[in-house]
């Protein structure tokens, strides 16, 4: 294995750790959130030059378009957490809670 | 040619014509009823005396005939005509019948003296005998069946002759249904021979092979009209009709007619393993469970209702060992113990203005001497006592089903129902005659008309004589293996002497031990083992109401409420409700727990 293959999925790995491991503010899981995708476009886009597999070269573009519209939901979500509650700590997301 | 050989088919074909007589008098001059009754005794006494020839001729030669008339539907390939088949079975049973019913009809002048309706009531009888005739003499299916509606309907019609009373009415629609479903394996049967053979002769359908849906749609037809278990309700029900109806229809003539068939249709079902099973069970169990009923029973008539519904079982049984000739004699037998047990509790009954239980029965040995005797003779020959008709008859079958390999289960049961037998005979002896009378000294018992006590007498004749007679004249074609170890030669005398012992101990203790409640034995006992409670009462009851159901609730309560959209609504709401309170809403953990699970996966791969 390339050595760039091991630093992309060492860069994916601590972005998920991210994604599932928060202590207080919502935006950090975003933005972890965007480190995956970022990972993932880069690992598939060497993926295509390295093997020379020219026929899905539109996969990354399409993953990018996805991951902009996702970043625009949680965008959103968060942008309606802060304006009821003020901030955007995770402890206040307890309305389901028993 | 000689002329004997007309005289068979000449004095047969006279007898059924003479019993027409009456019937064509009726219609010409309706008004004159005043000598019907004797006119209709008298003409059926000239008949059985007509058909002994043919019997005597029978017996001297062993001369057998068919006789075609004429054809009623020629359909290319199937014919149709009106044939009489004078075997040994029809030349038998007509005298026997002819006997009978002139005794009964004698019996009936006394008994229905009263009846502004006599007339009409003999005529019933007349025409009940004429179809009898007709079904016994029949040698294709379609004169049978013509025969088999015919008594039928006259058993409906007498069964309801006093239809004031609810409970006729519903005896004889009972008996009607009944046979109704009889009936439709009858039918079957006619189906299948039409189809199959081609043809609803006899003699036709004797040269093919039956199979086993037609000859168990001939058990049914039997099941039917002989009263055996699973539709056996209507025979003691039956006892609503007037005592000469019983004594005539539902004792020696009619019942006997499904057994008759199974008798004709015999060589057919010789082969037949699941038939011959399908009779022997069906038998047993019939007779098993009618003496078990018959033994609490309160009422005389049905008492002997039971007693006949247990010797057509037994009859059954002597079909399943594939001894008709058995079953053919002891149903010749069975007639004349039968019809004069009939014909005494018939005269008790007037003689005691119209008390029919049992219980309210008592010390009529010296106040009506003769009908007491011929009590005790035919309960005797109901028990199978030695050299009486009912021992040639009931002990060779008892003997047949001890030597063959057969069902030791249905040979139990028999053997209890002839010691069951023995128990109600004496149940009946001793509240009926014995002791000190329990009714009121108002009735005044005369038996001194001659209208009742000369059929008795002939009746007792035959009781005593018949068995003897029948035997030594005519050889058996099956035999059985006359010889056998000295305990099964006599079990059934060992089982009736055990049996009378047991009621003998039983009744000197009754007016001793304490009455007790509730004892389920004897209930079940006593309800007719609730046969007629779950399936005149639960079963449709249960029918009816899912009908009710579906026809008002299923759509509203069953698709709009239970499974459509209500339905789906109130389930989904519930099943939320449910599971909202497992989700505890602890994000974190749950992540942490994801990325352990995936830490350790990845370790061990």
């Amino acid at each position: 294995m390339l050595s760039i293959n091991i630093n992309l999925i060492i860069a994916f790995t601590l972005a998920l750790i991210g994604v599932l491991i928060y202590r207080s503010h919502l935006i950090s899981t975003l933005l972890c959130l965007e480190g995956i995708i970022l990972s993932l476009f880069i690992l598939i886009t060497l993926l295509i030059t390295h093997f020379h597999i020219f026929s899905i070269s539109i996969t990354p573009l399409i993953l990018l378009v996805f991951s902009a519209c996702e970043a625009g939901v949680g965008l959103a979500l968060l942008v309606k957490i802060s304006t009821t509650h003020g901030n955007d700590y995770v402890q206040n997301l307890n309305l389901l809670q028993c | 040619m000689k002329v004997i050989n007309y005289l068979l088919n000449t004095f047969l074909l006279l007898t059924i014509i003479m019993i027409t007589f009456p019937l064509i008098y009726n219609i010409f001059m309706p008004n004159k009823t005043i000598n019907f009754p004797p006119l209709c005794k008298t003409t059926i006494k000239l008949a059985f005396f007509t058909s002994l020839i043919p019997l005597m001729l029978f017996i001297y030669s062993g001369q057998e005939s068919t006789i075609t008339n004429w054809q009623w539907l020629p359909i290319s390939t199937f014919n149709l005509s009106m044939s009489f088949k004078l075997d040994y079975f029809s030349i038998t049973f007509i005298p026997i019948a002819l006997y009978v019913t002139w005794s009964i009809l004698e019996f009936s002048i006394w008994y229905m003296h009263t009846d502004p309706n006599i007339h009409r009531f003999f005529k019933y009888l007349i025409i009940f005998l004429f179809t009898m005739i007709i079904l016994v003499s029949a040698n294709n299916l379609f004169q049978l069946f013509i025969g088999w509606e015919g008594v039928g309907i006259m058993s409906f019609m007498l069964i309801g002759w006093w239809f004031g009373r609810t409970d006729a009415n519903t005896a004889a629609l009972q008996a009607v249904l009944y046979n109704r479903i009889g009936d439709i394996g009858f039918m079957l049967a006619m189906a299948w021979m039409m189809l199959n053979c081609n043809s609803w002769d006899i003699q036709h359908i004797f040269m093919t092979n039956i199979n086993t849906p037609a000859l168990l749609g001939l058990i049914l037809a039997a099941t039917g009209k002989s009263a055996q278990f699973g539709l056996h309700p209507w025979l003691p029900s039956a006892m609503e009709g007037p005592t000469p109806v019983s004594a005539l229809l539902h004792s020696s003539t009619m019942v006997v007619a499904g057994i008759f068939l199974l008798i004709r249709f015999n060589p057919t079902m010789q082969g037949n393993q699941t038939a011959l099973t399908t009779m022997l069970c069906l038998g047993g169990i019939t007779t098993l469970f009618t003496a078990i009923c018959a033994v609490t029973q309160n009422d005389i008539k049905k008492i002997v209702a039971f007693s006949t519904s247990s010797q057509l079982g037994l009859m059954m049984v002597a079909l399943g060992l594939n001894q008709p000739y058995l079953a053919f004699l002891h149903i010749c037998t069975h007639a004349f113990f039968k019809a004069m047990l009939f014909l005494c509790s018939g005269s008790i009954i007037h003689n005691l203005n119209d008390e029919q239980d049992i219980r309210k029965m008592g010390g009529l040995l010296t106040l009506l001497p003769i009908t007491s005797s011929a009590i005790m003779l035919g309960s005797l020959a109901l028990m199978g006592t030695p050299f009486l008709a009912g021992f040639y008859s009931k002990d060779a079958i008892i003997e047949a089903m001890n030597t063959s390999h057969v069902n030791t289960w249905a040979l139990c049961i028999t053997l209890i129902a002839t010691m069951l037998t023995a128990f109600y005979s004496m149940r009946v002896i001793h509240f009926v005659l014995l002791n000190e009378p329990r009714f009121l000294p108002i009735p005044v018992m005369s038996e001194n008309n001659p209208n009742l006590i000369n059929p008795i007498m002939r009746l007792a004749l035959g009781s005593i004589l018949t068995g003897f007679l029948l035997t030594t004249s005519i050889p058996p074609t099956t035999t059985i293996p006359m010889t056998m170890p000295t305990m099964l030669k006599i079990s059934a005398m060992l089982v009736t002497i055990m049996g009378i012992l047991i009621s003998i101990e039983l009744f000197t203790l009754t007016n001793k031990m304490p009455i007790m409640p509730m004892i389920h034995t004897h209930n079940f006992s006593n309800m007719l083992g609730y046969f007629t409670h779950i399936f005149h009462r639960l079963k449709p009851l249960a029918g009816l109401q899912t009908g009710q159901h579906i026809a008002t609730m299923l759509i509203d309560l069953g698709w709009y409420e239970k499974t459509g959209p209500k339905g789906q609504a109130n389930l989904h709401s519930s099943l939320s409700s449910t599971f909202t309170s497992t989700q505890k809403g602890l994000i974190k953990y749950y992540f942490l727990s994801f990325m352990i699970s995936m830490a350790l996966t990845l370790m061990v791969l």
